[in-house]
């Protein structure tokens, strides 16, 4: 055991960690996963529902989809199908899971179940797991990628939901009310996130 | 000539992935059907039979998301019955005999246009490019229309209608009074809101929602309201009021008798048919 966790790469995780949340945040510099963010941040209490099941979501997708391409796709050589083959099968996991939950756990499904039809295959959910293999993770690093991707997704689901409450109590021009404002709000906020350029790597050097 | 890369084998390259993504998704489909019948939630009984007697248009009339909506809400204690106007009063019996409550009757109703002006009763003011929706229309200036207060005709009530009771002839919007089933999308979904709901019973109307002075509704339109206020003194029950210049009639006081239709003259005021 403590052979296992020397062999971690503790600062390793904690880059590619923070880099998801805040540096290449899902939602605000790699522009995935949009529809949910414009659409469930109206309120604080929708937001933080979505959220939750986007991380459990991306934290089983890619549980499920690395073992998937490396010991069954490449194996076969087929690893070009992968985008089918993990819609198909991220797809299928959801609406396992919806069922599963319906049954054994109704105040979780009456929490997330509205939610998870809607992510079934959400962009940001494939993106995270395509993602993983592209950047040639190991298991460990694609989990806390994945892990944090949704955190970061969370994040950005949590500030624009504040942004927003404050927008509708506000005297916005008639032309820019609604979705127009809600659009130019969404690029500010995804401006700011450029701050955070840069910062990961000097942290934890 | 045209020379492929690789030899390009049918049966290796595309047959066998395709037999791999086509068994994984059938393995996969039958896995979530087997899943789906042990975790199955028995449904409220109840809740089954209400769904079997709402008519299933989803329209939202009655102003819940759906029929399974109203269906949760008809659940609750002291639950209106009366509200699907798509059903109408066999509906709600049924609904009323499956919750073992008194039946309340919807007020049977119809969406009329409160507006007369076809092509041959108005002018257009300029050509109108744009997207083919009042909405879009009518943030320009009102409409191309000469009358800013008259039906736009780019018909965004018949995209809405689920009963296909609508259509557009002449450029205004007509009812078909069997079809029309008062769920009131239309309503919602015109920009100068001039479909409005009546009680099934009324027989005449105002048929034109201009409140300009007479003199300038005239010059828009040969057929619009212009405020003489003849049918106010003529309505034996004080049924029309004036809003404006535009007349209004109270159809819970009006007795059908149709003295302001042959007084009106500029035939605003229509029987409806």
């Amino acid at each position: 055991m403590a052979g296992f966790l020397n062999s971690i790469d503790f600062r390793g995780l904690m880059i590619i960690l923070f880099s998801a949340i805040l540096v290449d945040n899902f939602v605000l510099s790699k522009f995935l996963g949009i529809c949910p963010f414009l659409g469930v941040s109206k309120n604080l209490k929708t937001a933080m529902g979505m959220s939750t099941a986007v991380i459990v979501i991306m934290l089983l997708a890619s549980a499920i989809t690395w073992p998937i391409q490396h010991y069954l796709l490449n194996r076969l050589g087929i690893g070009f199908l992968q985008t089918l083959v993990f819609i198909l099968v991220i797809a299928s996991l959801v609406q396992i899971v919806e069922t599963i939950m319906k049954k054994s756990m109704p105040p979780l499904y009456k929490a997330l179940g509205i939610y998870l039809p809607l992510i079934t295959t959400n962009c940001a959910v494939l993106g995270v797991t395509i993602l993983n293999i592209t950047r040639e993770f190991t298991f460990l690093n694609a989990m806390t990628n994945s892990l944090g991707a949704g955190l970061g997704f969370a994040l950005a689901l949590f500030l624009f939901s504040g942004i927003r409450m404050r927008i509708e109590k506000s005297d916005v021009p008639k032309t820019l009310r609604g979705l127009p404002i809600t659009l130019v709000s969404a690029s500010l906020v995804a401006v700011s996130f450029f701050a955070f350029k840069g910062l990961i790597e000097n942290i934890f050097a | 000539m045209f020379v492929l890369p690789y030899r390009l084998s049918v049966a290796q390259d595309i047959l066998i992935p395709g037999l791999i993504i086509f068994g994984a998704a059938l393995l996969l489909g039958i896995l979530i059907v087997i899943i789906s019948i042990l975790f199955k939630v028995p449904r409220n009984a109840k809740k089954e039979a209400l769904m079997d007697a709402l008519p299933g248009a989803n329209c939202g009339g009655c102003g819940f998301a759906g029929c399974e909506g109203y269906a949760d809400y008809l659940l609750l204690p002291g639950a209106n019955t009366g509200l699907c106007s798509v059903g109408g009063a066999e509906c709600a019996r049924e609904i009323a005999s499956i919750l073992g409550t008194e039946a309340v009757e919807p007020e049977k109703r119809i969406v009329v246009l409160h507006c007369q002006g076809t092509h041959d009763h108005t002018t257009p003011r300029y050509e109108y490019l744009g997207t083919r929706s009042c909405h879009s229309a009518h943030n320009i200036l009102g409409g191309p229309g000469s009358c800013t207060y008259g039906c736009l005709g780019f018909g965004d009530c018949v995209a809405v209608c689920a009963f296909d009771a609508l259509c557009i002839k002449d450029g205004i919007v007509h009812v078909n009074r069997e079809k029309c089933t008062a769920c009131g999308q239309c309503v919602k979904a015109c920009p100068k809101k001039l479909l409005r709901l009546l009680p099934v019973t009324a027989t005449v109307e105002v048929r034109c929602s201009n409140e300009w002075p007479g003199a300038r509704t005239r010059k828009v339109c040969n057929i619009g309201c212009i405020g003489c206020k003849r049918c106010v003194k003529e309505c034996p029950v004080e049924a029309i009021s004036m809003n404006g210049s535009l007349a209004v009639i109270d159809q819970s006081v009006c007795i059908h008798c149709d003295a302001c239709v042959s007084v009106c003259p500029t035939h605003a005021i229509a029987r409806l048919e």
